[in-house]
């Protein structure tokens, strides 16, 4: 498989009141074309932090973040805000949706900012609501944000997140203010992307939601641990209680 | 703890604290400034004339015999309480030159008189008492300095018949009397000595000599009819007549007061609104308080007490803002007039108590939420979930041409409107004032307003000199000069003829009553340019229009009779027109041309109208502006618009106050930019960390919100100009009703009060906001971690 990430010496490190605060440290690790990646750790560990900058969103203080053979620390805030439209998807725990636009429209504001298509403004929303058909979401279309459940709030984060057609989808704890329910429909959900292609590292604490991901990672203390395979052919159920029993080996 | 809890939240919210602390400032400078201002222009000339002593009448006189003339009157009217006399030595602009022997400038008569025997208290710039004069110095008042660009220490040769003296300039004074721009007479003060020479002359006591008799009464009505039968009198006006001369200088005063309580409305809307925002902010903190137990009294406590620290911190610092703001804001005012109030600035001191008053009052308001909240809301953030009124009014999937940053931008603007109302007032309220006043002011020096003064001619020339000796001469005479100077303008190629505006002042009466007032009558002018308001010309010398103000002082209305005693001849005059004039402060008849009129009843007159017989266009008519003033080497030969801001005199004052009312637009509008751009971005930090965690670049950032202010800044600018026809027509037109016309046709620009102003004031709003937007620029894609 193709290598679509590539992060080498990560380091993260915060100033506050001349104390310096070491958050990732030489943090190194790939992340292949396809693949549905987990970051787990204890809080505090550097889980988010690790999402942020390798996403682009943070800037680390030093280590490379290669993004389909681009070192993205190397480039502006501009050219950051040109890949992160055009090339990356963001989930978040809590689901930022601008207040006064309509399911529909958040949807489909990243794709009428994204200038890498020629497509018409009809096409685009064409293209929304197929999104949003697949996602579960076309009947809550023209609603306001406050009109909708969270977890069809979430799901309209995921179409939004997927629909310039990134290279990577990131996700920081995206079943977190979910009930179970919901949590496993959107998890259903980025599994679909992922199996239709699309690349996915993902932040949780959720062992039934990491055990869902072909890779999981395990972070302490600004580093990386262990790394975990889900072994094929196992039952949900099977691919929880292996990747518990590997958390439990880890001290969690 | 709770002192903890308050010590966190003014570090933790420091940008929302400041945000309402500069609210606070704002206010407290306004209502402050306000509220002196608007005692202070309250009191107006009333104040300045009781301090001028002026008194309850006046009366002056002039020429052969005038000393004196009033003594039996005085004596013999019991309803006078009492009264001063001021003697005084008149002159022309002839009577004064230069010290370099160069001529001064003075459109109407001058008058010398003793600064020490005056009974009249003058003001220096700082509205103190003048120092006393030593001998060879004087005083001037008016504009007179500033026309002839004299200043302090510059010499005057003041020169009448047989008597010259050389004076030395020691300054400006105000003169309550004779400083209006409508009276416009400059006073030359003089030493005892210096005096003694010009009242000691007997060629001046006969010809050029007068009084100024100043007389305290509660009956003026009694004393206006006992001076109708003196002679010599030059004016004989209440109190109240003096104090409407100095409406101009009060139309400027009046928007002051507009603009001071309309500040004040501005600074309570922002203030509630900010409020009302900063609250809502800490509706969390509201129910994580109530989750750990904490009582809605002592939720509300701390927040009142965090307000209140605001506001007298706020307060104090607008207070001492609103010293200096108010010294600004009448300063244009205050030119030719001591305006003042007894309080001083204690108002501002209220003011600012009323600030932090009203303050307290919104917080207690606006916590009253704290009842409401329950410890569920701070788990949701604050948001109750109930709320299902639809939000978006556009939808970007229907805006095919619109960007992202365009879209958002009006989409939040036709979504929430309620949330830029306090914008839009402030804006708008500034700007009509700006718009009003730039219409007065182009009315004022347009060729609308002519027919109030007059008729429409090509050319105006004033010239005392020439006036009074039309006032001297004989009916041959007067035919003889007016044929003179039409042959003189026919040798200059420019064929025409000569006309003048004269004033008599006859003694008319009705029921009755017999009073004495200034009749109108052209000579050479022609009766088909004047303009009647109502009811028919008058057809043949028994019959007159008259103005409605008189109309309505001495209850003349169309189709009365009176009398008027021309001297020569007694009339019965039927009242068949009202018509408008800003002559006489409106109180004026206009005498049909047949009517039986002698110069000798002359006591003013306008200026020479000039009109050519082969219609020029104005090129041809600035061409021959330069021959007149070159042929009878004179620099005020007018156009009719120039002539009328020449009448008006105010009008350079108007476009004084009018450019700092642009100026104290621009800094309000600056200052609501700044605050609100700050409140919207503490507001949307979420939004903005999303937008750039999607991919949005700052400047588009930046765009949407530079595009929504000035959406918002376009709306509340043009609502000023659409309203600033109709606030004008409503405001000024009163203004202008006082002082004797009623129908004003405005001289509306469109490109200035849509295209310019608007303009400027957009180009601030876009440029402040520009640059306040900037500061998004600290919030980052990374923040979508830590906002709640």
């Amino acid at each position: 498989m193709k290598k679509l990430m590539e992060i080498k010496n990560l380091c993260k490190t915060y100033v506050i009141e001349k104390r310096q605060n070491n958050v990732l440290k030489n943090v190194s690790f790939d992340v292949e074309e396809g693949e549905m990646v987990g970051i787990m750790g204890p809080s505090g560990s550097g889980k988010s932090t690790l999402l942020y900058s390798v996403s682009g969103m943070d800037r680390a203080t030093s280590g490379s973040v290669t993004l389909d053979g681009k070192d993205i620390t190397a480039l502006s805030e501009k050219e950051l805000a040109s890949v992160r439209l055009n090339d990356m998807g963001f989930i978040f725990q809590q689901m930022f949706m601008m207040k006064n636009l309509t399911i529909m429209d958040n949807i489909l504001l990243p794709a009428v900012e994204c200038s890498k298509s020629t497509e018409s403004r009809k096409e685009k929303v064409a293209r929304c609501e197929e999104l949003m058909r697949k996602l579960g979401i076309i009947e809550i279309a023209a609603n306001d944000i406050n009109e909708v459940s969270g977890g069809q709030l979430q799901r309209a984060c995921i179409a939004r997140s997927m629909v310039n057609n990134p290279k990577i989808l990131f996700a920081d704890e995206p079943t977190g203010a979910l009930n179970r329910q919901s949590s496993a429909e959107v998890m259903d959900e980025i599994c679909k992307l992922n199996k239709e292609g699309t690349t996915v590292l993902m932040v949780t604490h959720d062992a039934k939601v990491a055990s869902r991901c072909s890779r999981v990672l395990y972070i302490a203390d600004g580093n990386i641990r262990s790394e975990y395979r889900t072994p094929e052919g196992l039952s949900d159920r099977d691919r929880e209680r292996a990747l518990n029993n590997w958390l439990l080996e880890l001290g969690w | 703890m709770f002192l903890r809890i308050l010590k966190k939240d003014i570090q933790k919210k420091k940008v929302m604290n400041l945000i309402v602390l500069l609210f606070v400032i704002l206010a407290s400078m306004f209502v402050g400034s306000g509220l002196n201002n608007v005692l202070t222009v309250l009191n107006g000339t009333d104040y300045y004339l009781e301090k001028g002593g002026v008194g309850d009448y006046v009366i002056i006189t002039m020429g052969p015999n005038s000393i004196g003339a009033l003594d039996d009157m005085l004596s013999s009217t019991p309803a006078i309480d009492a009264y001063r006399m001021d003697n005084v030595v008149y002159g022309s602009k002839d009577s004064l030159k230069k010290g370099d022997g160069s001529a001064i400038e003075s459109k109407n008569v001058l008058l010398m008189q003793c600064l020490e025997d005056s009974t009249f208290h003058f003001f220096n710039e700082d509205n103190n008492a003048p120092a006393a004069l030593a001998p060879g110095h004087c005083y001037v008042t008016g504009d007179f300095m500033a026309k002839n660009g004299l200043s302090e220490g510059d010499i005057l040769e003041v020169g009448q018949e047989d008597v010259s003296v050389r004076l030395i300039v020691d300054g400006r004074l105000k003169d309550a009397l004779l400083g209006s721009t409508f009276m416009g007479n400059t006073r030359i003060l003089m030493h005892k000595d210096d005096f003694t020479k010009f009242s000691g002359s007997e060629k001046i006591a006969k010809a050029y000599s007068g009084q100024i008799c100043c007389i305290d009464t509660k009956d003026v009505d009694t004393v206006d009819k006992a001076a109708s039968g003196c002679k010599n009198i030059s004016l004989a006006k209440p109190a109240s007549t003096i104090s409407m001369c100095y409406i101009m200088d009060m139309i400027v005063a009046f928007i002051v007061l507009l603009l001071s309580v309309c500040l004040i409305i501005l600074s309570f809307v922002v203030l509630k609104v900010s409020l009302s925002f900063t609250i809502n902010k800490e509706y969390r903190e509201i129910g994580v308080m109530k989750a750990i137990g904490i009582k809605n009294r002592k939720i509300r406590t701390l927040f009142l007490t965090k307000y209140f620290g605001i506001a007298v911190v706020g307060s104090v610092i607008g207070f001492i803002a609103s010293i200096p703001f108010t010294k600004l804001l009448l300063s244009s005012v205050s030119k030719n007039m001591v305006l003042g109030n007894s309080l001083g600035y204690l108002l501002n001191a209220i003011g600012a108590v009323i600030v932090v008053i009203v303050i307290l009052l919104l917080a207690y308001l606006s916590t009253s939420k704290v009842k409401k909240a329950t410890p569920v809301d701070a788990i949701r953030t604050g948001q109750s979930g109930e709320r299902y009124s639809k939000k978006s009014k556009l939808h970007l999937s229907r805006s095919n041409k619109l960007g992202a940053p365009s879209f958002l931008a009006i989409n939040d603007t036709a979504s929430s409107p309620k949330r830029y109302i306090s914008i839009v007032i402030a804006f708008a309220l500034c700007t009509l004032f700006v718009l009003m006043l730039v219409n007065t002011t182009n009315t004022m020096r347009s060729e609308a307003l002519i027919s109030t003064f007059g008729t429409k001619s090509d050319l105006y020339m004033t010239s005392v000199k020439d006036s009074m000796e039309i006032m001297g001469s004989t009916e041959e005479e007067t035919k003889a000069f007016f044929e003179k100077w039409e042959k003189e303008i026919a040798d200059l190629g420019m064929p025409g003829h000569v006309a003048l505006e004269c004033q008599y002042g006859y003694n008319i009466t009705y029921n009755g009553e017999t009073t004495r007032v200034i009749c109108e009558h052209g000579y050479g002018t022609n009766f088909e340019d004047y303009v009647f308001l109502e009811g028919s010309r008058p057809q043949c010398k028994n019959e007159v229009a008259i103005t409605k103000i008189l109309s309505k002082k001495l209850d003349i209305k169309i189709g009365d009779t009176i009398t008027i005693d021309f001297g020569s001849e007694k009339i019965d005059c039927i009242v068949t027109a009202y018509y408008q004039s800003f002559n006489q402060i409106g109180e004026v008849i206009r005498l049909h041309p047949d009517a039986p009129v002698e110069n000798t009843y002359i006591t003013s007159t306008m200026s020479f109208q000039f009109t050519f017989d082969d219609h020029p266009d104005r090129k041809t008519i600035l061409e021959r502006q330069k021959i007149l003033k070159d042929h009878f080497k004179n620099d005020e030969v007018f156009t009719t618009s120039e002539y009328v801001a020449d009448c008006i005199q105010v009008v350079p004052t108007m476009e004084t106050v009018q450019y700092l009312l642009l100026v104290i637009t621009i800094i309000v509008v600056i200052l609501v930019t700044i605050l609100m751009e700050l409140s919207f971005i503490a507001d949307e930090k979420s939004q903005i960390a999303l937008l750039k965690a999607i991919g949005f670049k700052n400047g588009r950032i930046y765009l949407w919100h530079v595009i929504r202010f000035g959406i918002v800044a376009l709306f509340a600018v043009l609502l000023a100009g659409l309203l600033s026809i109709p606030m004008t027509n409503l405001c000024i037109s009163p203004i202008f009703g006082m002082m004797g016309a009623y129908e004003i046709d405005y001289a509306i620009k469109p490109l200035e009060i849509f295209v310019i102003y608007p303009g400027i004031i957009l180009l601030a709003t876009l440029l402040v906001a520009s640059l306040i937007c900037l500061t998004s620029r600290s919030i980052h894609a990374s923040d979508t971690a830590n906002i709640e």
